[in-house]
């Protein structure tokens, strides 16, 4: 993985706290009693299968639910209290918000600009999103790619210290869904806090410090990435066949092997880490080649197995 | 204020852009007089009996009304529920400005949009069918105002509650056919049997239509249609106010 770019301060400062915050509806708990707090400067991933609670989480950080238990803290604003300050410094980008058809990009990011106190010049920001040759284009005729960009910048323009991102890349070509993750990243190293909600991993691993994780409503995993994959799937897996016949019971001998199977010649060896190495040693002793040798290391789509018992979401399953 | 003065100046570009609103709440009205005086025979002649008016002059409020009514509980209702359905509402509240203020700015808008269709059919009135202009000019703006108000509040109500653009097109159109024939665009008013006509003017496109008659011709207006107009106005809006849905 690559390693994190952007301001990481010494002493992080807590920019949003949630405690207990709890939310339900016809008794069901949605969100029930999450705690925790994104630092400013991060980019801070809620993580968790649809309908797990990370939108109406955000919702009520953001000021647009109450809470029926709990509180919200957004630079020591209470958004319910202090609705109109909170979203002054907090810029939203909503699930599948849109606009009038019939508006143009240009007259988007003035109206929106017109809504907050010291807005940045739109113009400048139509350029940093590549949208200047949009800026008399109607929204109905924009690409997907062209209307996210255009959601982020409304998010934007009134200069927020935090962005609030939900499901930003949903829907997008790999491409554009780069070009996204690049700006978010852009953004970050500009001092915007960035709270973003996904249910894909790959989005959660490639950009965020840290990721907490959301299931049915409740917090089950709180760590950077790195963190979250090493403390629930520590185990590395090889799988080999031997060019000359060996006894497993001698890689059960290596300390950091656990388990040996056999099936039909071919060998599955789990254990923690340095395995591959005491396992290629062995075997180099040993004059022995391996052949189809495969060697996998858990990703965050393992630890969100380990965590929630269910297979993460992916792309396709999107479309 | 600077928020609802550039939500209207945009929003009445993006509102001028749709042909559809711009057709049947804009230039339909005066379309619909100017045919009506053209090809209809008899229409420019004095008859006895439409008490010795010609029907050009008993349609002119009549269009003005078709605008009003037009406006406010077909085209009003369809963009609130379309805002809501489309999240735009939601999206803006998650801005410091209300979604309130794109409400506010919509019922300028379409007031604006009457008054531009009304200075329009009575300018092609005057001109093509030398139409008087309004006698009682105090009583006709007072009856334009509040009627416009007691039509709009009827498609606000409509507007805060329906889910979908499609619903809320529905259900502004099961309203505005009753409406339009209350207000006599299908045969005057002043045709109507007497029970027919007093229900006509239970109903606020009847009341304004019959009092901008009325002031139109020089009589005052009529304090039962400015308590109709009137009545509309508050319970629908109050209750457009306190049931608005914002997402």
């Amino acid at each position: 993985m690559r390693s994190k770019r952007g301001l990481r301060h010494d002493r992080a400062m807590a920019i949003i706290e949630v405690r207990d915050l709890t939310k339900r509806y016809g008794g069901r708990a949605v969100v029930d009693e999450v705690t925790f707090s994104v630092e400013e400067g991060e980019i801070f991933a809620i993580l968790g299968p649809n309908g797990a609670g990370k939108t109406t989480t955000v919702e009520m950080i953001g000021g647009l639910r109450r809470p029926d238990g709990g509180s919200v803290r957004v630079m020591g604003l209470d958004p319910i209290a202090d609705p109109r300050r909170t979203k002054e410094i907090l810029g939203m980008q909503l699930q599948e918000s849109q606009f009038a058809d019939r508006i143009r990009v240009g007259e988007a990011l003035e109206l929106f600009s017109s809504f907050y106190p010291s807005p940045v010049p739109w113009r400048q920001l139509m350029e940093e999103l590549g949208l200047s040759e949009q800026e008399r284009t109607l929204f109905s005729r924009l690409s997907g790619g062209q209307r996210q960009r255009l959601s982020i910048a409304t998010a934007l323009v009134g200069s927020p210290k935090i962005a609030v991102l939900d499901e930003l890349t949903t829907g997008l070509d790999p491409k554009a869904r780069r070009d996204t993750w690049e700006l978010i990243e852009a953004l970050r190293d500009r001092g915007v806090t960035i709270v973003l909600v996904t249910h894909f991993m790959e989005e959660a691993e490639r950009l965020a410090d840290r990721v907490a994780v959301i299931d049915r409503g409740r917090l089950v995993a709180l760590d950077t990435p790195r963190g979250l994959i090493s403390s629930t799937a520590s185990r590395q897996v090889m799988r080999f066949r031997p060019g000359t016949p060996l006894d497993p019971d001698d890689l059960r001998d290596l300390a950091e092997v656990e388990t040996v199977t056999d099936e039909g010649g071919t060998l599955t060896v789990t254990g923690s880490e340095g395995l591959v190495y005491a396992v290629t040693s062995l075997l180099a002793r040993r004059q022995v080649v391996a052949h189809e040798l495969r060697v996998d290391t858990a990703t965050l789509d393992d630890a969100f197995l380990a965590l929630t018992g269910r297979e993460p979401e992916t792309e396709e399953t999107e479309r | 204020m600077k928020p609802l003065i550039t939500l209207t100046k945009i929003e009445t570009r993006v509102f001028l852009r749709e042909p559809l609103a711009v057709f049947w709440g804009l230039v339909f009205p005066s379309l619909l007089l100017v045919v009506l005086g053209l090809v209809f025979p008899g229409a420019q002649q004095f008859s006895e009996d439409l008490g010795g008016a010609r029907l050009v002059d008993l349609y002119a409020p009549t269009v003005i009304g078709l605008s009003l009514i037009t406006l406010g509980v077909s085209t009003l209702p369809t963009i609130l529920a379309t805002y809501r359905e489309r999240g735009i509402l939601r999206r803006m509240s998650t801005t410091p400005v209300h979604p309130s203020r794109l409400v506010l700015g919509q019922l300028v808008i379409h007031a604006g949009v009457a008054v531009v269709a009304s200075a329009a059919s009575i300018a092609l009135g005057r001109v093509l069918f030398e139409i008087a202009l309004p006698a009682n000019l105090g009583g006709f703006v007072l009856a334009f105002a509040v009627g416009t108000a007691g039509l709009f509040a009827v498609g606000l109500l409509i507007g805060a509650l329906a889910p979908t653009a499609s619903s809320g097109q529905g259900i502004g159109l099961a309203v505005y056919f009753p409406l339009l024939f209350f207000a006599g665009v299908y045969f005057p008013m002043q045709v109507m049997p007497d029970g027919l006509r007093t229900v006509a003017e239970l109903m606020p496109s009847g009341a304004v239509v019959r009092s901008l008659a009325d002031t139109w011709a020089g009589q005052s207006l009529q304090i039962p249609n400015l308590v109709v107009m009137a009545a509309f106005a508050v319970v629908f809006g109050l209750a457009a106010v306190r049931l608005f849905r914002w997402e």
